[in-house]
């Protein structure tokens, strides 16, 4: 398998709810940051998701050093909204008078997706920022974006505006991001999925509408929490004298054939596709995503 | 019958609310089906498209019209309902165009329907998914007679966004704030909607910096035409309210029961109480259930290599169903008063009408009658 995600500078990952997006995220994270890379962790309006699985306070705000070479940050909408008001108005006293109006704050609100815009301008905005010596001040950007329907509704955010704003200082916000966001080279959506026949239904559909609707190319997928076949044909029957053991190994047998099937039904995404193991520790913290972290490795690392 | 039964039978209107991959769809369905078996019509009104659950009620697709489950395809699977079910899925588009064309005359219907911003509103604006499940239901409730309807709603983000939806709608219609807006273009006429260059108000000039002036004219164009519909949807707005909070709609509070599952349907039973919403039972759906401990001696007899897989696969059962019971327990210990109602991981994916006949039994408290073995 090659290193996709090696060079790429931002990784959004997504899939359905409940598919472990954060912890593949976080795992993500930790895997950059290990190596070495200045990386940050971004949580989207949900400042306790990631941070609970690595075992940290919740993210703030701001961006701020959780680990060595990691950095976090929760985007919310009200704040992005604020610091993209007071980029563009430039004083705080003017930003005040318009944000706190309440005809002004009704209006900006039913602007489509401004919110949405300014939140992902400030994500995208930490892809330009540079340190004093011109490096980039993040290598790697990994995003806990939200769940399918709403990654859509995120992601298309420029190509919405772009269709329904004329031109003006919008639509040019709207165009430099689209253009980030569809650079394969510097951006690579991950999906992640589940087993199980809608999420493995809804990846199949995702990886289509990101493509159709945002011109953006998934590079990697995740099969979370896969069964691994245990029993074979022989077996099963050799325990036909106890009905309730057959029963719980063929419970197991069939979950691995859902297993199967899901890896064969992703392998027609031709990615490169990551198989976890179903983890069986007694907490989902900090230890189970640096296993999981093991497995995405390949994703991340270039063989030495 | 339990709890969940009981609020079936009385109910008129079943809401499945909860956070998204649960299995609210499959939830919605088995209680619907449940309620035809025991003589209760029902109609359930899913949002996902799903297709198996389509092609197990014998349908190549879900439409957005109700449509009849044919009871001959029913009783193939030995399912023989006393009333009739019915099926259909939301289509979000077409439900607001049929809502503007019901409202909007002449003129402002053709405006507001050739709008760029009337497009993103049906199809992207926050909240108005939600909106329109609400709408329909309403609809579904006052236009039909079902005895019974099951709302499956939309995976929400924010489980604010759906119990504000018709407010934000309204919001968006606010006659105050539009006045405010909109004076000068209406005194303008509607040929020119130059409101903004109209000597424009510092205000007008400070929210034109962020979007473009004619971003402005357009968005107030849209808004003169929709603020005749306002009377009409602060009406609906009013019958939704009433619907939600009568006796006879029930909510159903579906979750999993993993620890990031169930905190956000905790927060959502608060949501529902805070709203005064009549909540009928919280579902914690595909709970593991743990191997008999007997097992574990059964397996030390067995030789190797089997004893090993055997007893590593009891093993593994045994510690999810433990996962699983914590959650349970958590729940139990946040939800007060609320019935819990746990629905045991099947098998396989319920897709087929006999494994959604045996979720409704689950669901109504009544799991004695044969079907797929739970695990």
């Amino acid at each position: 398998m090659s290193a996709v995600l090696f060079d790429k500078q931002l990784i959004i990952v997504t899939g359905k709810g409940g598919v472990g997006k954060s912890s593949v995220a976080a795992a993500l994270a930790l895997l950059a940051s290990g190596s070495g890379k200045r990386t940050l962790l971004v949580e989207v309006n949900a400042p306790d998701r990631a941070s609970a699985l690595l075992e940290l306070p919740p993210f703030g705000d701001d961006v701020g050093l959780v680990g060595p070479n990691l950095w976090a940050v929760n985007l919310r909408p009200e704040q992005a909204m604020r610091e993209y008001g007071l980029m563009i108005l430039k004083f705080e006293r003017l930003y005040q008078a318009v944000f706190e109006n309440r005809v002004a704050r009704h209006f900006m609100r039913f602007v489509p997706s401004l919110a949405e815009l300014t939140l992902l301008g400030k994500l995208l905005f930490h892809m330009k920022e540079t340190l004093p010596s011109g490096e980039r001040r993040f290598e790697k950007i990994v995003v806990d974006a939200p769940a399918t329907g709403h990654a859509l509704t995120f992601l298309s955010v420029p190509e919405v505006i772009l269709n329904t704003v004329p031109p003006g200082a919008l639509a040019d916000s709207a165009s430099w991001m689209r253009a980030l966001l569809v650079d394969a080279t510097r951006t690579a959506p991950v999906l992640v999925s589940l087993p199980e026949d809608m999420p493995i239904n809804e990846t199949l559909e995702l990886a289509t509408a990101l493509k159709s609707r945002v011109s953006m190319r998934p590079q990697a997928v995740v099969l979370n929490a896969a069964v691994p076949a245990r029993f074979d044909a022989a077996e099963l029957q050799s325990l036909a004298h106890a009905p309730a053991l057959q029963d719980s190994a063929r419970v197991h047998q069939v979950w691995a054939a859902q297993s199967a099937d899901a890896a064969k039904r992703l392998a027609a995404l031709e990615l490169p596709l990551i198989t976890v193991p179903r983890l069986h520790l007694p907490n989902y913290g900090r230890a189970a995503i640096e296993s999981l972290a093991g497995h995405l490795r390949p994703l991340v690392e270039r063989p030495r | 019958m339990n709890a969940l039964g009981e609020a079936a039978r009385k109910a008129n209107v079943l809401v499945c609310v909860g956070p998204g991959g649960v299995g609210k769809t499959t939830v919605a369905a088995a209680l619907a089906l449940r309620s035809a078996l025991e003589g209760q019509g029902a109609l359930v009104c899913t949002i996902d498209p799903a297709k198996r659950l389509a092609n197990a009620l014998g349908l190549e697709a879900l439409g957005n019209a109700e449509t009849l489950i044919d009871a001959g395809h029913l009783a193939k699977a030995g399912l023989s309902p006393k009333a009739p079910m019915r099926a259909m899925m939301l289509d979000m588009k077409r439900t607001w165009d049929e809502l503007i064309e019901k409202r909007a005359q002449g003129e402002a219907r053709q405006a507001i329907l050739g709008n760029r911003f009337y497009q993103s509103l049906s199809t992207a604006l926050a909240g108005s998914q939600e909106y329109i499940a609400m709408e329909k239901l309403c609809e579904l409730r006052l236009q039909r007679d079902y005895p019974l309807i099951v709302l499956d709603t939309p995976p929400t983000a924010h489980a604010l966004d759906f119990l504000d939806a018709p407010n934000r709608i309204l919001d968006f219609l606010d006659q105050d704030a539009m006045k405010w807006v909109l004076t000068p273009a209406l005194k303008a006429g509607k040929a020119g909607l130059k409101l903004f260059n109209l000597g424009g108000g510092f205000l007008t000039k400070q929210i034109s910096k962020f979007i473009g002036t004619q971003t402005m004219e357009e968005l107030a164009g849209f808004m003169v035409h929709m603020s005749g519909l306002y009377e009409s949807f602060r009406e609906r707005a009013r019958q939704t309210r009433t619907l939600l909070e009568a006796p006879t709609t029930r909510f159903v509070l579906v979750t999993g029961p993993m620890p990031e599952r169930t905190s956000e349907a905790a927060r959502f039973l608060e949501l529902l109480k805070e709203h005064r919403l009549h909540v009928a039972a919280v579902v914690v759906n595909r709970v593991h259930q743990a191997p008999d401990d007997k097992l574990l001696a059964q397996a030390e007899a067995l030789g190797e290599p089997l004893k090993t897989k055997v007893l590593t696969t009891l093993r593994e059962q045994t510690q999810l169903a433990a996962q699983d019971a914590k959650g349970v327990a958590w729940l139990k210990a946040h939800c007060g008063a609320v019935p819990i109602v746990e629905v045991p991981r099947f098998d396989l994916d319920v897709h087929d009408l006999q494994s959604l006949a045996t979720t409704g039994r689950w669901l109504w408290g009544d799991p004695s009658r044969s079907g797929p073995a739970p695990h």
